[in-house]
């Protein structure tokens, strides 16, 4: 991996970026492309849905049970917490079909307004907490953080397979459940601050 | 073309639109379109136009020659796999890399090497990366090869590639602030082991 060159440098941006492999690939990759011929064209979901997705999806059902627990536990909510149970699920219905076409168009499409509203609300996150409760500080971060990992395993598996139509809406699902965590920590706040 | 958009704002195949200067539609579009249909002679254009890049990556984050060409391989083949569900608005190159990273952070799983812990990071001022006393370029690279993987992987991607922490971050599955840490103690131990001194 050492050049030859004896160039001296004074910025690591002046290392080339391209390297030359030892030797053509090609011939390698087309034979496993050949070898696979059936792979080609077909949907993600048409190939079924692959192990890790199973657990993906658990993982994040039980993400929206913990948002859930997090919106309750704010104060001002809202939210009655006995009879959570049959509310959440309620809202989750309402959720999954009414927020999907804009969960779509927002991480599917480059969407500077959500992406802007998306920083805002981040950064104003540690004041807004502060606001709250310990408790509710505590909820929320744990909320926030299993929203991330949720994020973290998806985009993981999606390195794995980047076709994968589920992956994609699980991805879009998880932006919108930090949203949803953000945007009710902001409303709180505020509320808390009056 | 439509106005660069912000890097932030991430595209569904995981890429940032338009995230560096070059434009994201271009010559590969194209080839892309073909490829995706089964046209494995496009794809083959794709490859040669990119496999400098993907190799490079791969070698820095692997320090190992023969793994890297392993896992560039790997990359072609999933991206063949997958072209069809390749987003136009980021680069293809950006999703390339995407893709390299994740087959070499699966790699090191599979060694079960364990997660570094770093601390929130100092500010950063110097983004350019810049060294005031030149360095040969063969004696920069053994030092970033001799660099931790964690602060390696930063490095590489911030430093010699140019992406954003948020794109490096989110390529490696860490947190921006992590990465942000990474990159601070990559330096420190770069300046320690050029002998260099003075603040990292």
């Amino acid at each position: 991996m050492n050049s030859p060159t004896g160039r001296r440098l004074s910025s690591l941006a002046e290392l080339p970026q391209d390297m030359e492999p030892p030797r053509d690939m090609w011939a390698a990759i087309e034979a496993r492309i050949d070898a696979e011929p059936a792979a080609r064209g077909r949907g993600a979901l048409a190939r079924g849905i692959p192990r890790q997705a199973w657990g993906l999806a658990a993982g994040v059902a039980l993400l929206a049970i913990g948002i859930w627990v997090g919106r309750a536990s704010l104060p001002n909510s809202g939210v009655a917490i006995p009879g959570a149970e049959t509310q959440a699920a309620a809202q989750s219905a309402q959720v999954a079909a009414g927020a999907e076409a804009a969960a779509l168009r927002a991480v599917y499409a480059p969407n500077a307004r959500f992406t802007r509203e998306r920083e805002l609300l981040r950064r104003n996150l540690a004041d807004r907490l502060a606001a709250l409760p310990p408790e509710t500080r505590l909820t929320v971060r744990a909320s926030l953080d299993t929203i991330q990992r949720a994020r973290t395993d998806i985009e993981a598996a999606l390195g794995r397979d980047p076709g994968n139509a589920l992956l994609h809406e699980m991805l879009v699902n998880a932006y919108q459940d930090e949203m949803r965590v953000l945007a009710t920590v902001q409303e709180a706040g505020a509320r808390e601050e009056i | 073309m439509p106005p660069m958009q912000g890097k932030e704002a991430r595209l569904a195949d995981g890429g940032f639109p338009h995230s560096h200067d070059e434009p994201a539609v271009g010559v590969d579009y194209g080839l892309v379109l073909r490829a995706s249909r089964g046209d494995k002679r496009a794809f083959e254009r794709l490859y040669r136009d990119h496999v400098g890049r993907v190799y490079g990556l791969c070698v820095r984050l692997t320090r190992d020659p023969a793994m890297a060409e392993d896992i560039a391989q790997e990359t072609f083949l999933r991206a063949w796999r997958s072209l069809d569900k390749f987003e136009q608005r980021s680069r293809l190159s950006t999703w390339l890399h995407r893709i390299a990273v994740n087959v070499v952070l699966e790699r090191r799983r599979r060694r079960s090497s364990t997660l570094e812990f770093v601390a929130e990071p100092a500010l950063l001022t110097d983004e350019q990366f810049l060294i005031e006393t030149p360095i040969e370029e063969a004696e920069l690279e053994a030092a970033i090869a001799g660099l931790p993987d964690g602060a390696r992987d930063v490095l590489t991607l911030c430093g010699i590639y140019g992406y954003a922490h948020q794109e490096a971050a989110a390529m490696l599955g860490v947190a921006e602030g992590t990465c942000k840490a990474q990159l601070h103690r990559a330096r420190g131990l770069l300046r320690e082991r050029l002998g260099l001194g003075g603040k990292p």
